[in-house]
């Protein structure tokens, strides 16, 4: 310790900045695992406490899908035995102008019972007195929180957009903050049911009946009864139960979360030890000096792993910081992804990281540091005194460690292999991922080395001196140069991946796109796409075909359902005309046949990501839950579909009326006679309903962009992770080149003294800076290769069930080019100007 | 050839250390010196300032007619690559580079072509008898034939004048003189000027002049005919 405090300060105060970048490898490491996981799990928090709150006494809860259901129902529950309260529930996330609102649309007669609205200046009358609230379908109980954001008192208009055209709503009542009015985060407005189904275009029909049973019943009695009594299409379930499902979407995210931060943490580690690496180096006579005044290796061990300690705290804590910011930005994606798939609105209002989660990260940052320190500080023990104290020429890596180092490498890749042929079985797949980037991570010296020694005579024709000296310098000191080659390795080939999963993706949906959905307008209830809340009766559709120069009007309905327990869209439309428009041949099925029979109601067609994600076969029979019952189809044709990310099941719309008793309409597909007609067909569509409903004309041109928009997010990953290894390659090869000017300060002495002018010098260092960037491009491109092959893989199985085809990124692999040797050359800037600033008379004396 | 006027050098630490104080000294040309005195006395600091390896706190140094003060780097850079070569106590070769590449160093730093720069380091390790080591590397070399390596370096631009710090002070006695006699015969063949800063008697008794420093002042400037 006080070694630590005596050594160990004095060092890193003299090279504070160093230790600062050191530390942006942890402290990016640790950023990343604490955002992503902070960030999941604070939307899961965030999804639980809505459904909760708004759940106020209710015990059990029936629903049937996003489709809902037919009010009949609420009559069988109601006359259940079992059952002491049963009211029905509208549940849709809308915006009123400034962000999302839950609005809930209750029964208010019977809902009070369940749950407690509990008005300010206990205003009861608004919801007591029939003539009030009931009677006047235009009232709205609102929350504290959104009054207050919106500037609204009781009897104030509130405007919002409905399937009946714009209409004010009258504030009524104000809910005092906690409790139910604290559901996400307190924007929540509540008003009668038969006004919620007016407003959204529901129909007659209910999302959900939340129930109390009898006293004396048991609840598990009175579900299983209920199970009975409604059949398979029904779902019976105590409102916690809603969460569960919603956890196993949210792992899947947790495991790329998982990926990506141990990445960030193995550049990290390599970025520490190449600093401790060159800290020994530096402190060789220092530490030969403390041996011989009698320190045992044991001590100069410690010291080292201390210092290594001290760093993995440091950097941890700075981790957390900055992870609990990436964490708002992560959440608020990840909450609006899967409140889309789920369908239960939830806002992340407190984004805060559970303790064993800090824990964790500590635990985590601290191991990194520590064992990245191993190596060095055992080379530091091996210090030996007498030859330390006279300086000399320091050659670490011993021929023998090196030898030991390729055989491991070759060894683990030669496992990696036989994983991949294992590769169906989950874990042997990941442990052969794991195995392949650490036998890289083991090759990279010996690699490093080769590729500086190729460059050298390249480097030699280019500038004799300047250019040889660059090369000898990485070439005879390994230890410096390899650790920075390997981090820079690392994050370049996470870019390639990246890139490569963005350039396919983008071409597949591109190709998709053009051949499948071709409509010329899209009629919507909404501006985002995916908002299910609102939607269209069929008379719309019939009206809009009607419009001189329409040639089709095809009606989709698409809906959430659970197939065994993972939520999927049904898309049903008119599976005839699709066959007619849309060329798509399936990728499996019998074309000929395929379409007939499936509009026919004999089976449906399921996306290739289904059939991936969920293990479907050509001719498996899905199980779908309907009102009136399981409806079991097979499954006849699988087709490239990318409209929905956890896969999507095509199923003739008139089936879908018979089975679900639903004739709503998410979205009009229009085709016209002439695409010239467009902007007359759009003209007419918003005179003959614009002031009558909610409606929104996209053309084909408009959707495209809109969803090419969506996978442009991969790409701006991508320039993520180009900035991340930009950072890691300033950091790495600043860090090297200080300590090589520091090393070779002598040799440059004695250029500078047989006449070396200060340009030739920078030349010498920006050259060697050059090299480390360019063998950490080659490194990198040929580990990416690998990388790209594993990420496919995993997204292919396990995260969205794209079939993309192995493209390697080349444009990316250009871009990389000269950003990198950019990086390289003005991290060299800085250490070579210190370089040729130096004294030189201190250069060339030897102690 | 070499001329300080009043030159003084004083490093300025936690206590002010003058060096040099006040030095008048002129070396003509062709003229062998050596300089000697205590440890301490500024030898090292006086070769510097004339190498242009430093610059003095006062006074003005002359070299070939060339005022170095008030240059800027590149150009005290390039009086010294273009007059001076440098003996080291310590050799001062790049450990990775061979013999041959070594000696090519200041040539190629100059932008001789490669033929012409190897064609010349031939020639001067011939001279100094390493014509059989061009390719090794200095490691596989003896103490005596890296300092051999290091004058057939200072000379390959063929300077007017050559100055060594101790040029034979980490060399046995043995491989000293040979050292010291390869110099002279330069100083006969090529007329430079020399200055060679020792302790060894021997040494400074070979030469035609010494000057003797005592905590950075002249305190004696012998000349002697008979030296060769
Ligand atoms: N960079 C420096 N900072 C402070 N003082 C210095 C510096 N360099 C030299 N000195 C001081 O200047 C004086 C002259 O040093 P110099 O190296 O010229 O002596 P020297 O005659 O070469 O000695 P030696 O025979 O031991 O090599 C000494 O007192 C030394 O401590
Ligand atoms: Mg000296």
């Amino acid at each position: 310790m006080t070694l630590l405090r005596l050594i160990s300060f004095q060092y890193v105060r003299k090279h504070k900045l160093r230790w600062l970048l050191t530390l942006a490898g942890i402290v990016l490491g640790v950023a990343v695992f604490v955002g992503m996981h902070t960030a999941n799990q604070s939307v899961l928090r965030a999804f639980h406490q809505t459904i909760d709150r708004i759940a106020g006494a209710t015990q059990l809860q029936v629903s049937a899908g996003e489709a809902g259901f037919p009010e009949e129902a609420l009559e069988i529950v109601q006359n259940s035995p079992d059952v002491r309260i049963a009211v029905p529930v509208i549940e849709a996330s809308v915006n009123p102008g400034r962000g999302n609102l839950l609005l809930l649309g209750v029964d208010m007669t019977g809902d009070r019972s369940l749950r407690d609205y509990d008005l300010e200046n206990n205003n009861d009358d608004a919801i007591d007195d029939p003539l009030v609230f009931l009677a006047q379908p235009d009232s709205l109980l609102v929350t504290r929180i959104f009054a207050n954001a919106y500037g609204l008192k009781i009897g104030d208009k509130l405007p919002m957009s409905t399937m009946a055209g714009p209409r004010d709503f009258v504030v009524r009542g104000i809910m005092q903050s906690g409790g139910l009015a604290s559901a996400f985060g307190g924007n929540l407005a509540v008003m009668d049911i038969y006004a919620a189904q007016k407003m959204l275009g529901r129909g007659r029909r209910f999302d959900r009946i939340d129930i109390a049973v009898r006293e004396g019943v048991r609840v598990e009695q009175a579900q299983e009864r209920l199970r009975k009594l409604l059949g398979g299409g029904y779902l019976v379930e105590s409102p916690g139960a809603r969460g569960q499902q919603f956890e196993s979407t949210a792992q899947i995210y947790s495991l790329v979360s998982s990926i990506t931060s141990m990445f960030a943490l193995f550049v990290g580690m390599f970025l520490i030890y190449n600093t401790f690496e060159i800290a020994v180096s530096q402190r060789r006579s220092e530490i030969g000096i403390l041996r011989a005044l009698g320190a045992t290796r044991r001590q100069i061990r410690t010291l080292f792993l201390g210092e290594s300690v001290v760093a993995g705290l440091v950097g941890s804590l700075l981790g957390i910081g900055f992870g609990l910011l990436l964490a708002r930005g992560i959440a608020a994606y990840v909450g609006a992804m899967l409140s889309e798939v789920y369908g239960v609105a939830q806002n992340v209002e407190d984004v805060a990281a559970e303790p064993w989660l800090l824990a964790a990260a500590i635990t985590v940052g601290t191991l990194t540091s520590v064992l990245a320190a191993l190596i060095p500080a055992r080379d530091a023990s091996r210090v030996d005194p007498v030859k330390a104290l006279q300086k000399g020429k320091l050659q670490l890596i011993g021929q023998g460690e090196n030898m030991r180092r390729r055989i491991g490498a070759i060894a683990l890749f030669a496992l990696a292999v036989g994983c991949m042929s294992m590769s169906h079985i989950r874990p042997l797949f990941y442990l052969g991922y794991l195995l392949a980037v650490m036998s890289a991570v083991l090759f990279a010296p010996t690699a490093c080395n080769w590729v500086t020694r190729t460059l050298r005579p390249f480097l030699k024709w280019l500038r004799p001196v300047e250019g040889a000296l660059a090369a000898d310098s990485l070439i005879e000191s390994p230890r410096r140069t390899s650790g920075t080659v390997t981090a820079l390795m690392l994050s370049l080939a996470l870019v390639i991946a990246l890139g490569g999963i963005a350039r396919s993706s983008y071409k597949s949906i591109q190709d998709w796109l053009v051949i499948a959905l071709n409509p010329d307008l899209f009629v919507t209830t909404n501006e985002t796409l995916t908002s299910r809340s609102f939607v269209f009766p069929p008379e719309i559709g019939e009206g809009i075909a009607t419009i001189a120069g329409v040639d089709l009007v095809q009606m989709v309905r698409t809906v959430r359902i659970n197939v065994r327990n993972t939520p999927v869209m049904l898309v049903c439309t008119d599976i005839a005309s699709v066959a007619r428009k849309a060329h798509l041949p399936p990728r499996e099925g019998n074309p000929d046949t395929l379409y007939n029979e499936v509009a026919q109601g004999k089976g449906v067609i399921v996306s290739d990501n289904f059939a991936l994600l969920r293990k479907f076969k050509l001719g498996d029979v899905l199980e779908l839950p309907a009102p009136d019952g399981t409806l079991r189809m097979p499954i006849l044709g699988i087709v490239t579909d990318y409209s929905d990310q956890q896969g999507s099941i095509l199923m003739d719309r008139k089936v879908y009326i018979e089975h679900w008793k639903d004739t709503a309409v998410n979205v009009f597909r229009v085709y016209l006679d002439k695409p010239s007609f467009e902007p007359a067909v759009r003209a007419r569509i918003q005179e003959m309903y614009g002031g009558r409903t909610r409606l929104f004309v996209f053309t084909n041109q408009d959707l495209r962009a809109y969803i090419l928009k969506l996978t442009d997010q991969w790409f701006g990953l991508t320039y993520v992770q180009i900035a991340v290894a930009v950072l890691v390659a300033i950091l790495g090869i600043v860090n090297t080149l200080t300590v090589s000017i520091s090393d070779r300060k002598r040799e440059l002495g004695v250029l500078q003294a047989v006449g070396g002018l200060r340009s030739q010098i920078r030349g010498t260092i920006w050259m060697e800076a050059l090299a480390i960037g360019f063998t950490g491009l080659v490194l990198g491109f040929v580990v990416g290769a690998i990388q790209l092959y594993y990420t496919l893989e995993i997204s292919r199985t396990d995260v969205a069930g794209l079939r993309l085809d192995y493209q390697y990124p080349v444009n990316i692999a250009l871009v990389l080019v000269p950003v990198i040797l950019g990086a390289a050359w003005i991290s060299a800037l800085g250490p070579a100007e210190s370089a040729v600033r130096g004294s030189l008379v201190e250069a060339l004396e030897y102690e | 050839m070499i001329q300080l006027q009043q030159v003084s050098k004083r490093f300025d630490g936690k206590r002010v250390v003058t060096a040099l104080d006040a030095v008048d000294l002129s070396i003509a040309k062709g003229e062998m010196v050596s300089l000697v005195g205590a440890s301490g006395s500024g030898k090292s600091t006086m070769l510097n300032l004339i190498g242009g390896l430093d610059t003095p706190s006062s006074g003005q140094i002359t070299i070939d007619g060339e005022r170095l003060s008030g240059l800027a780097d590149d150009d005290l850079t390039r009086v010294r690559r273009d007059k001076i070569g440098f003996i080291f106590q310590f050799f001062n070769l790049l450990p990775t580079l061979t013999c041959i590449e070594n000696v090519a160093l200041p040539l190629h730093l100059r932008g001789w072509t490669r033929k012409k720069a190897e064609a010349r380091s031939r020639e001067l390790l011939d001279l100094v008898k390493l014509g059989h080591r061009m390719d090794h590397q200095p490691d596989e070399l003896s103490g005596g034939e890296r300092q051999r390596v290091a004058i057939a370096r200072a000379l390959s631009i063929n300077p007017p004048i050559l100055l060594g710090d101790e040029p034979t002070g980490n060399l046995d006695s043995g491989t000293g003189a040979e050292i010291l006699n390869l110099i002279h015969d330069v100083h006969r063949t090529m007329g430079s000027t020399i200055l060679i800063v020792t302790h060894d008697r021997g040494v400074a008794e070979s030469c035609q002049r010494t000057v003797r420093l005592k905590d950075g002042r002249i305190i004696g400037d012998e000349r002697r005919s008979s030296a060769a």
